[in-house]
């Protein structure tokens, strides 16, 4: 009758477990993306402040928490949202599940750069602030003989061939800033030539965008394109690991906000107003967390090294148009993985044969091979899409309406069939092309 | 590990009623059949429902059309049917020739194997995956030492590659142990009458042995093939998402519980988990070849040859070396400072530990509350299950039985979508309006089904075991039945019974699929969510090792124990017979 | 079809300390219908399988047709066996079978095809090619696996009890057809069995063996007349022991001396004195209400116990403190005599036979 006896004692443990929930009445439920490196820490400190008050995490990927979100029952709603990517917030403000107040701290300046910080409907308030960059392995670097890279475009040399790695939009919101900053800062057409020579020199597309710093920081691969804090928070965890914004950056804000019909709309505010504090600022500082405080005056506190963009270092050129980000959205993700995430294999080929030729041709005049690499490169390195098209209203609103009927499906998976057959064509003639020119050097 | 529903006799009571059960026992049986309803054959069929059905109402194929119009899709399916095939090619090679040295040959390397069959299981796949990526990844310490001495990479852990070689070497003993017992269960007269009739060597072993042992193995590989499938959690800490079951996850956390082609995905994935069971069954049905005749006994063991010897011992020592791999690298990961671009960490600390003792003490207790408590459920279900089965006549009970055992073909992640879908907005009584798809009761239960059909056979096998008479003695000196439950056979079974409820908690401790879907808070999330939630960020990787490790010893505790036990009561049973 | 003898030189082999066959020496000459006949445990099983190759030998040599096989391995040997259990493979077809052993000697196809159509025509089952084992009845498995290693055409046929899975009716028809086959094919036959009626009814000669030890070798009959120990006696038939004392006379004949029926003259060649037992059939006791008989010794005794078989009764009769079995033939309007009655036994010296002395802890007076 042992069994007996111990499933007593864990029926009586269990309803123990479940007491303190049930009779707690002070719950704040956060729905969030952040790591629980970062959430613990303001879980603690939020709670230390707040006796009685208890903070209940929700990790959730972005989408999967504006699913959450949405799909929560109105008697039922978590109290506050907290994520990177602006365009969550802004469905979520759409769809009025973002409860408007008046709640930012004066300290914050309106502006970073020429992106506000705050939502100016004051649906949501920028917490941090975020910027992309290159983030590498010393290690790694120093075992391949390495140059440190500085920009975007110093990923495009045929040294970096095999060490780079990028995650794929389609499957992490931040990437797709990434992608769309860089396509904002250098213009679409030379935007996608660049895109397409990073991902040819890249070894892996990878499915999430903690596989490339993850990645990074175990030595898997050289060099990522991440989201600052992944490089600083690993730095100041001891990996052997650098990160460099560069010029071609945009500074974003990563915002709070509290969501409508909250079952603790009070606490929540007072959850977000911490969060803004100066206290709740100088936790964004914790090596772990290492992302930029939105409040200035906490830079004062920051470790010798710390970027701050308030003081113009980080060039940050691009201002990031969030409308037309949203606008393109689909289709930007598309293309990238009808022509990269899909074709990388072939596309990895073609990047390789067109190295393999410019080194050959490198110091030569041969007319006729320059001739073929360049039309070599224009074929595996040019947009899908051109860019008259991509502005086009008709064709953005048929990738962007989500209410998709067979007729639609169906216009839509043709295009992608077309680039992505395109796009392998392309590439199979650009390494056939550039084989060529390599042969002409002989 | 058999997975196909035990023969059940005929019931041995011949009471002087005639309807062969008591109004207390149909009542019962009614309950029970009142949860598995509720919770697994709506949840299910809301799920394969929803997959087939038109918006406006009516049924449709239309869903299924454009999933397989979603280029994504298409790879997604490929790819899981590749990586599942893949699995038990590898798993195929790593085992047979380990089932063959232990059955054919005399020699001390069996014990080895033997534990080469307990290893891997302890490591959860997808705690194993962190450590193999450290190994055998890109720049892993495997790799860092072959680019020095050969200049060579290989990419053992690159995308699919990696899923492969983590399920491979985690599910490989099912094949193993599978094959082990079909190959000692072959009569030595079978090998025996063909080396009479002039055959030898591996011509013998192909004809002959393993022909006879192929039911065996099939029901190892089949089941190899349906746990890749289900699993969510190796291919998401490995990054790989273009995979089935960790789309349906995606699609359903962030497209939405009303995306149709999350419930298309859980279809198919229930259809070929069916698949595989079914040619599981197929393949062993008319053919239970591999058992001895009486009088007959198992394969003559010989003594290895000087080159055998040579070659059973490297490959013993080659997977050993292998499988140990994800164990040893997740125990220095759990100790690293800083493991980067290194052959081994760079300096060690304790400080992981001491995280996670500061920050998830609660996880820890989640995982022993919901795994006991879904054990607990389990044991009771299966011990009342196989009683009705086994003892009374009621008219429904091969049904239960069924009903009981369809959970093996319900992958984690399509039972929690089922739970989402069905119970979304139902509140639990008597709290403030708390959902029950937010609660972690729901967890207990979907830990509690899916585990059931484990549990049950543990339980009718233990039941079987206990001869009529007993409880006949005690009918006879005025026991009623239920006291006769309580008093005689409950006691009696209590092997089976514990062994059933290791074999629950230890799976569900370190299951993922279901967990990472039904878990909503973290103050809620049990081990293995955290040991995820860890790893998704840089800093945590070493307490999400460290949490690992813990969950690691946790199961082996529960292995080692359940061993200790079932011995210690099969000697009883030897004495008392 | 070449006709071999079989011939066993010093055999013997022991797994660790415990001896399992005993220096066995056994000559089987070309066509001989040969059987083994012992208790489970007896290593008769163990000396066909070192037969058949599946056993080696520590010492001892075994020839076939003349041939030193000891280091053949069994799939050389060109020695067919039937299991006990037939082994027949459930993953093959009958055909399949039966044409395996033909396989693995490489022959053509037409000529396998031919040699498994005669096969299974010889046991009869011509028609059953196609199915599966699992389709055939215990007789048929059991013809299908004979059939299997006749195809082969082996030297030497060794059957592993191979009746014992049959039912009574049913064996006593195969071991009819077992024997017909034998003689039909010539093939030198040894099979093992622990039935004694088995061993008598089908085989030319027996070798009875018991604790790894051959105790006699014989034609059924001279087995039945002349047991040589009281092993052999118990094991081959019923037989009544009476335990006594010998004192040698002239001429090979000696005086044997017992409680019960006091001096007898019995033929006793070995002139010993010393303890010894006498073995006599029940058959061979006579029973009557008076002392009838001149060449019976008569005793007075008291019927215990009384079985009914048909052809004959057999009665458990007490003389003395001893239990003697007596089978009278039974017919019509014979004398019948019920328990509580007392009887006159009677037993002919002439058909007794002197058996060594027997252990000091001396089983039963009589045994089956």
């Amino acid at each position: 009758m042992k069994i007996a006896l111990f499933g007593r004692r864990l029926l009586a443990a269990a309803v123990f477990a479940a007491m303190p929930l049930a009779t707690h009445a002070q719950v704040l439920t956060v729905v969030t993306s952040f790591p629980k490196d970062l959430t613990e820490v303001y879980k603690k400190a939020f709670e230390q402040r707040n006796p009685g008050v208890k903070v209940e995490v929700l990790n959730k990927g972005t989408s999967a928490g504006v699913a959450y979100v949405r799909e929560a029952p109105a008697t039922n709603k978590p109290d506050i949202f907290w994520a990177s990517a602006p365009d969550a917030f802004e469905v979520l403000a759409k769809d009025k599940l973002l409860q408007k107040y008046e709640g930012k701290n004066p300290a914050v300046p309106a502006k970073i750069g020429s992106y506000p910080v705050n939502d100016p409907e004051g649906y949501y308030y920028g917490q941090a602030l975020a910027g992309y960059g290159l983030m590498w392995n010393t290690r790694y670097m120093k075992a391949n003989k390495l140059p440190e890279p500085r920009e975007w475009a110093d990923l495009t040399k045929p040294a970096y061939f095999g060490h780079v790695a990028v995650s794929s939009p389609s499957r992490s919101g931040t990437t797709h800033l990434t992608v769309e900053t860089i396509l904002q800062g250098e213009g679409w057409a030379r935007g996608w030539a660049q895109m397409l020579q990073i991902a040819g020199n890249s070894a892996a597309i990878t499915e999430r965008s903690f596989g490339v710093p993850d990645g990074v920081n175990n030595g898997q691969f050289g060099i990522g394109l991440v989201i600052d804090f992944f490089g600083l928070s690993a730095k100041a965890s001891g990996f052997p690991v650098e990160f460099v914004y560069p010029s071609v950056t945009a500074i974003v804000p990563a915002n709070i906000g509290l969501i409508a019909n909250a079952k603790n709309a009070e606490l929540g505010k007072k959850f977000i107003a911490f969060s803004l504090s100066q206290e709740g600022q100088e936790l964004l500082l914790d090596p772990k967390i290492s992302r930029l405080p939105v409040l200035p005056a906490v830079y004062a506190k920051a470790p010798k090294d710390y970027p701050n963009p308030f003081t113009g270092k980080i060039k940050a050129k691009v201002n990031f148009d969030s409308d037309l980000s949203e606008a393109r959205y689909y289709v930007v993700s598309s293309i990238f993985d009808q022509t990269i995430t899909f074709r990388h294999k072939e596309l990895v080929a073609a990047t390789k044969a067109i190295h393999d030729a410019t080194a050959k041709l490198h110091g030569k005049n041969n007319a006729q091979a320059q001739k073929l690499l360049t039309e070599a490169r224009e074929l595996a390195f040019s947009p899908i899409v051109g860019e008259e098209k991509a502005k086009d209203k008709e064709f953005l609103a048929l990738f962007r309406d989500t209410k998709r009927n067979a007729e639609k499906t169906k216009q839509i998976t043709g295009l992608e069939e077309y680039w992505n057959s395109l796009a392998r064509k392309n590439y199979a003639r650009a390494a056939e092309l550039a084989g060529q020119a390599a042969a002409l050097a002989r | 590990m058999s997975i196909v529903t035990s023969d059940i006799g005929a019931p041995q009571r011949r009471g002087a009623h005639t309807r062969g059960y008591t109004p207390a026992q149909l009542a019962v049986a009614l309950l029970i059949a009142a949860f598995l309803l509720v919770f697994l054959i709506v949840p299910v069929g809301t799920v394969i429902f929803v997959a087939f059905a038109e918006p406006g109402g009516g049924l449709t194929l239309s869903h299924f059309e454009s999933f397989f119009h979603i280029s994504l899709m298409r790879e997604s399916f490929w790819n899981s049917l590749y990586v599942a095939l893949m699995s038990v090619v590898f798993a195929t090679i790593i085992a047979v020739p380990l089932a063959y040295f232990t059955v054919r040959f005399r020699f001390r390397g069996a014990l080895l194997i033997q534990t080469l069959g307990v290893l891997p299981l302890i490591m959860p796949p997808f705690v194993g995956a962190v450590a193999m990526q450290l190994i055998f990844g890109r720049s892993g310490s495997v790799n860092l030492l072959l680019q020095d001495a050969f200049g060579i990479s290989l990419p053992l852990m690159d995308g699919l590659n990696g899923v492969i070689f983590v399920e491979a070497l985690h599910y490989f003993p099912f094949i193993l142990m599978n094959l082990v017992v079909a190959l000692s269960n072959v009569d030595s007269a079978m090998e025996e009458s063909a080396q009479n009739l002039g055959a030898s060597g591996s011509r013998l072993f192909r004809r002959i042995v393993f022909p006879l042992a192929m039911p065996g193995y099939v029901a190892g590989a089949s089941l190899v093939f349906v746990k890749v499938f289900d699993d969510l959690g190796t291919p998401l800490v490995l990054n790989v998402t273009n995979m089935l079951a960790p789309q349906a996850y995606l699609r359903i956390t962030s497209v939405g519980i009303e995306d149709p082609v999350g419930y298309v995905i859980s279809v198919l994935m229930i259809a070929f988990s069916l698949f595989a069971l079914w040619a599981s069954a197929l393949a062993l049905k008319g053919r239970d070849y591999a058992t001895l005749q009486r009088g007959g006994s198992s394969l003559a063991k010989r003594s290895l040859g000087p080159l055998q010897t040579v070659f059973a011992y490297a490959w013993i020592i080659f997977v050993l070396l292998v499988v140990l791999t994800p164990h040893l690298g997740i125990l220095l990961l759990s100790f690293a400072k800083v493991w980067s671009f290194s052959v081994l960490p760079d300096a060690y600390t304790l400080q992981h530990y001491g995280t996670i003792v500061q920050d998830s003490p609660m996880m820890i207790w989640n995982t022993v509350l919901y795994c006991g408590l879904a054990a607990l459920i389990d044991v009771i279900l299966g011990t009342a299950i196989a009683y009705l089965i086994l003892r009374t006549r009621l008219p429904f009970r091969r049904a239960l039985d069924f009903l009981a055992s369809a959970a093996l073909a319900i992958p984690g992640v399509v039972l929690a979508i089922g739970y989402l879908r069905t119970f979304r907005g139902v509140e639990l009584p008597f709290t403030d309006g708390e959902l029950l798809t937010s609660s972690w009761l729901l967890l207990v239960i979907a830990y509690a089904v899916r585990r059931l059909p484990y549990a049950l056979r543990s339980c009718m096998a233990a039941l079987q075991q206990l001869h009529v008479s007993l409880e006949e003695a005690a009918e006879n000196l005025g026991a009623t039945k239920q006291r006769t439950v309580t008093r005689i056979v409950v006691p009696l079974m209590a092997g089976g019974m514990l062994a059933g409820f290791v074999t629950s908690f230890m799976t569900a401790a370190v299951e993922l699929s279901a967990t990472i879907m039904l878990t909503t808070s973290q103050s809620a999330a049990p081990m293995s969510y955290g040991i995820y939630l860890y790893m998704q960020s840089a800093a945590g990787r070493g307490p999400g090792a460290a949490l690992g490790v813990l969950a690691v010893l946790l199961v082996a505790l529960g292995t080692y124990l359940s061993h200790r036990f079932l011995r210690s009561r099969a000697v009883d049973l030897d004495r008392q017979l | 079809m070449n006709k071999v003898s079989l011939e066993a030189r010093n055999i013997a082999m022991s797994y660790g300390k415990n001896v399992v066959l005993k220096d066995i020496n056994l000559v089987i000459g070309p066509g001989e219908f040969f059987a083994l006949l012992g208790p489970s445990g007896s290593g008769k099983s163990t000396l066909l399988r070192l037969i058949a190759g599946f056993n080696a030998a520590q010492s001892g040599q075994l020839l076939i047709d003349g041939h030193d096989v000891s280091n053949v391995p069994p799939w050389r040997r060109n020695v067919g066996m039937v299991f006990q259990n037939y082994a027949l493979w459930p993953h093959m077809t009958v055909r399949q079978n039966v044409a395996f052993g033909l396989e693995e000697r490489k022959l053509p196809k037409a000529q396998i095809d031919a040699k498994v159509r005669a096969a299974l025509e010889l046991v009869g089952l011509a028609d059953y090619a196609a199915r599966r084992p699992s389709q055939l009845s215990g007789g048929q498995q059991q013809r299908v696996a004979l059939a299997r290693t006749i195809a082969i055409e082996p030297q030497v046929l060794l059957l592993d009890e191979p009746l014992s899975n049959l039912d009574a009716k049913l064996r006593v028809q195969m071991r009819t057809e077992l024997r017909s086959l034998q003689r039909k094919l010539g093939i030198t036959t040894i099979f093992v069995t622990h039935d004694q009626e088995e061993a008598m009814t089908t085989a030319d000669r027996i070798a009875v063996m018991d604790q790894g030890v051959i105790q006699q070798i014989g034609t059924p009959m001279a087995l039945y007349d002349e047991p040589v120990n009281r092993f052999v006696a118990n094991f081959v038939g019923s037989i009544n022991l009476v335990r006594g004392r010998i004192e040698p006379a002239a001429n090979g004949r000696a005086t044997f001396r017992c409680p019960v029926f006091g001096a007898l003259d019995v033929p006793d060649g070995t002139l010993r004195s010393g303890d010894a037992e006498i073995a006599i059939r029940p058959h061979a006791m006579a029973l009557s209400r008076t002392r009838e008989g001149t060449r019976q010794t008569w005793a007075e005794g008291l019927i215990a116990e009384r079985e009914f078989l048909g052809e004959f009764v057999r009665y458990t009769v007490k003389a003395g403190e001893t239990l003697f079995i007596a089978d009278q033939a039974h017919y019509k309007g014979c004398a019948v005599y019920a328990p509580g009655d007392v009887v006159q036994l009677g037993l002919d010296p002439a058909l007794a036979r002197v058996l060594p002395a027997a252990d000091a802890d001396a089983r039963e007076a009589h045994a089956h």
